[in-house]
């Protein structure tokens, strides 16, 4: 593999990263605060893909991509903090179980709403038109969009890296992960610092639904199919190190892109992530960048 | 270092176990309706209404549904209702053994409308034999389960084009285009996708012998399925071999992220790498006209393409009750159930064995405006096959259609029964391992 080949398909590995660290970085950062695996958390990205789909579709292609991220995060967010306020306060003094039930029936109950209000038939959008068109570079062709993908991750993380150690609310944030009652002892209302991660984490779902809307079909099984990889992300990264999914989400992204271009391993690709995620959890159940069991 | 873990280990069994029952999952659905007759007799489907092949388990459970009805209105069968009994496999073979099990054991059904893809039939197809309920295969078509002695079930009744005679057809295409010598070959990794582009291989070097065709290495050939929505590396690997063309079989959601993803890359990805694909109504629906022009297809029954009385009947019925174009699949599986029903009335009774003898040797009129008959032996509808290329339907639908149309003769695309039989002897593979099956290696093909 010559130097531009290397480029071309660390480039493709680096655009599924994008959007997988978005939506895992959610994941993550629910867990972290809240103690809630969310397996609801792809049916939010599903949502806010449909909603983007079909805004853009009524707004047109100019102006519709920055009216559907409006609308997505709008109502993505206000379905976080639905499910949070209705169903996840009532079970985080649950067992473990009972909260990914909890969780889990959230998904069917979505999956049906979906197939309801958007129908089975797949949808497919273009990207804006700012972000159209392919350039070239060494004699290969890349999508501009795969590239808007990862700046758009990157400004993400840093967004989250912002968020949480230079505001208040993330000052608030790792305080209820040390100590809640603490917090709450101190005169901070938990329950509604709760409800705001979870519309966070949401809002970050729904970034990746409305980024990978342009650049994959649209249908009501997305959910499960990103969940999987980014609880892959997640293991991998260390569950809620924003750090860890960024790691995680570039280790799954790239050795799939590598793994289907070499001849040896293209039976396994897919399987490698898996694998690599079994490692991790032998090696070091705490993940990559994860804090170990106090 | 950004960490936000307290205590992170303890779930991850209880999540990777509910992740797995997450992906397992489908939901149910069935119709009702009045009864002004015997009983009601149920038709089951176990097909794809979630996951990767939704598009297309949409379309059937449409179809099938409408010929139910379609029965219904005309007295039923043998004075009885019909009702289709639909369960999703969210394209999961293990949720369409667990689907078809319910539907033979629990729901009592009189016959079973084969699944979308051939792994769910290869998994489903050894229960109908094992209850003697007939089977019949509309979408999945690989013509393994006709010839390998361990799926061979004899209530499998196929009226789908089978992947020989798919993919010995496109490689034959193809081997018109003199320009072609340097092929990228993408596929879904199992039985269909290999045993489709086996033929396809075989196909073209039958039929162009000196063709001395350049392929992109075979064990990258065949692509996670189903796969993961993002297609860059093959994308990439396409334009690192620079192919003359790319013969493809992927389909559905993952042909539709393929043609997308390809075309952000470059606008004239397709023209710079002219592409042969299976496809369907599905997919040119889907994509709309973002779909490429200039595109090869070979379709199973696209209704714009072999007009006939009563398929624009059926596609004007279609339309006025679900607002779509019925797909190449809900034409074909249509037309299953109305080869069950003819079958049972000539039969007077839904016992499988007396309706497959009213099966197996007769002729049906098809949708697809011919009259096919299921030949004794592999029990296969000589079926065709539409070629064609990808041009402006001119305001007609919203998608585009097929120009330059060919649409196959059953007759001339169905596997000799000499083949038929050398395959089921194992005489086309190496030390009695089915899957070194070449064609190749059948004493008929060589002649």
């Amino acid at each position: 593999m010559n130097p531009a080949q290397l480029l071309l398909f660390a480039v493709g590995g680096l655009s599924n990263a994008a959007y997988l660290f978005i939506v895992a970085a959610g994941l993550s950062l629910v867990f972290g605060a809240l103690r809630v695996i969310n397996m609801a958390h792809g049916s939010l990205y599903m949502i806010a893909a449909f909603v983007t789909v079909v805004v853009a579709e009524k707004l047109g292609l100019a102006f519709g991509f920055w009216g559907a991220l409006v609308a997505a995060l709008i109502l993505t967010g206000v379905v976080g903090a639905v499910i949070e306020i209705v169903v996840l306060r009532r079970v985080y003094r649950e067992e473990h179980l009972v909260q990914l039930l909890g969780t889990y029936a959230l998904t069917l109950i979505i999956a049906g709403l979906v197939r309801i209000v958007f129908g089975p038939n797949y949808r497919t959008m273009r990207p804006p038109a700012i972000f159209s068109g392919s350039l070239s570079v060494a004699g290969f062709r890349y999508s501009v969009y795969s590239f808007v993908m990862i700046a758009a991750a990157i400004l993400i993380a840093a967004g989250v890296y912002l968020m949480l150690y230079r505001t208040a609310l993330g000052r608030n944030i790792r305080a209820a992960v040390s100590d809640s009652e603490l917090l709450s002892a101190s005169g901070v209302n938990v329950a509604r610092l709760f409800t705001v991660v979870f519309v966070i984490g949401a809002c970050l779902a729904a970034l990746g639904g409305v980024i990978v809307a342009p650049s994959q079909a649209v249908g009501s099984s997305m959910d499960t199919d990103v969940l999987v990889l980014a609880f892959a992300i997640s293991v991998i990264g260390g569950l809620g190190s924003i750090i860890g999914s960024l790691v995680g989400s570039v280790i799954v992204g790239e050795v799939y892109s590598f793994g289907l271009e070499n001849s040896y391993t293209n039976q396994f690709a897919l399987a490698f992530v898996f694998i690599i995620m079994a490692a991790v959890l032998i090696v070091r159940p705490w993940g990559l960048f994860g804090t170990p069991e106090q | 270092m950004i960490s936000l873990v307290r205590k992170p280990t303890g779930w991850l069994v209880l999540a990777t176990a509910a992740l797995l029952v997450a992906a397992a999952c489908g939901g149910t659905s069935s119709t009702t309706g009045t009864t002004t007759f015997k009983g009601v007799k149920k038709i089951g489907i176990s097909t794809a209404i979630s996951g990767q092949s939704a598009l297309y388990g949409h379309a059937i459970s449409q179809a099938v549904n409408l010929a139910a009805d379609d029965l219904n209105a005309k007295g039923g069968v043998n004075g009885y209702k019909i009702q289709a009994d639909i369960q999703d496999d969210g394209t999961d073979v293990n949720k369409a053994v667990q689907n078809t099990q319910q539907l033979i054991l629990q729901d009592n059904v009189a016959a079973m409308i084969g699944p979308v893809t051939s792994a769910q039939c290869t998994g489903t197809s050894p229960i109908s034999r094992q209850n003697k309920v007939l089977f019949i295969a509309a979408t999945c078509n690989s013509y393994q389960l006709t010839t390998e002695p361990d799926l061979i079930n004899p209530y499998y009744v196929s009226i789908v084009p089978n992947t020989f005679m798919e993919g010995t057809s496109a490689g034959a295409l193809v081997a018109k285009l003199s320009s072609v010598k340097k092929i990228f070959i993408v596929s879904p990794r199992y039985i269909f996708g290999i045993s489709e582009t086996n033929a396809f291989v075989a196909g073209l070097k039958k039929a162009n012998p000196s063709g001395n065709y350049e392929f992109n290495d075979q064990s990258k050939w065949y692509v996670p399925f189903p796969t993961n929505p993002n297609w860059s590396s093959t994308i990439n690997d396409i334009q690192a071999f620079k192919p003359d063309l790319v013969y493809s079989n992927i389909f559905a959601a993952d042909q539709i992220n393929f043609v997308k993803q390809a075309l952000q890359v470059d606008p004239n990805f397709f023209k710079t790498y002219p592409m042969t694909t299976l496809s369907s109504v599905d997919e040119l629906n889907t994509l709309g006209s973002s779909y490429p022009a200039g595109m090869h297809l070979y379709m199973r029954a696209p209704f714009f393409a072999i007009g006939n009385s009563r398929l624009d009947d059926f596609v004007k019925r279609y339309r006025a009750r679900y607002n779509e174009y019925p797909s190449d699949w809900a034409v074909m599986d249509y037309d299953a159930v109305q080869v069950w029903a003819k079958a049972a009335a000539a039969a007077g009774t839904f016992d499988s064995d007396k309706v497959l003898k009213q099966i197996v040797g007769k002729s049906f009129q098809s949708l697809r405006g011919y009259t096919f008959t299921i030949r004794p032996g592999d029990q296969q509808a000589n079926v065709g096959e539409t070629v064609g290329t990808t041009g402006d339907s001119a305001g007609k639908y919203p998608f585009p259609v097929l120009t330059g149309v060919t649409n196959l003769k059953g007759d001339d695309i169905l596997m000799p029964t000499t083949l038929m039989n050398e395959l089921r002897d194992g005489k086309c593979e190496k030390g009695g391992d089915p899957k070194t099956t070449d064609f190749a290696l059948c004493p008929s093909w060589k002649a």
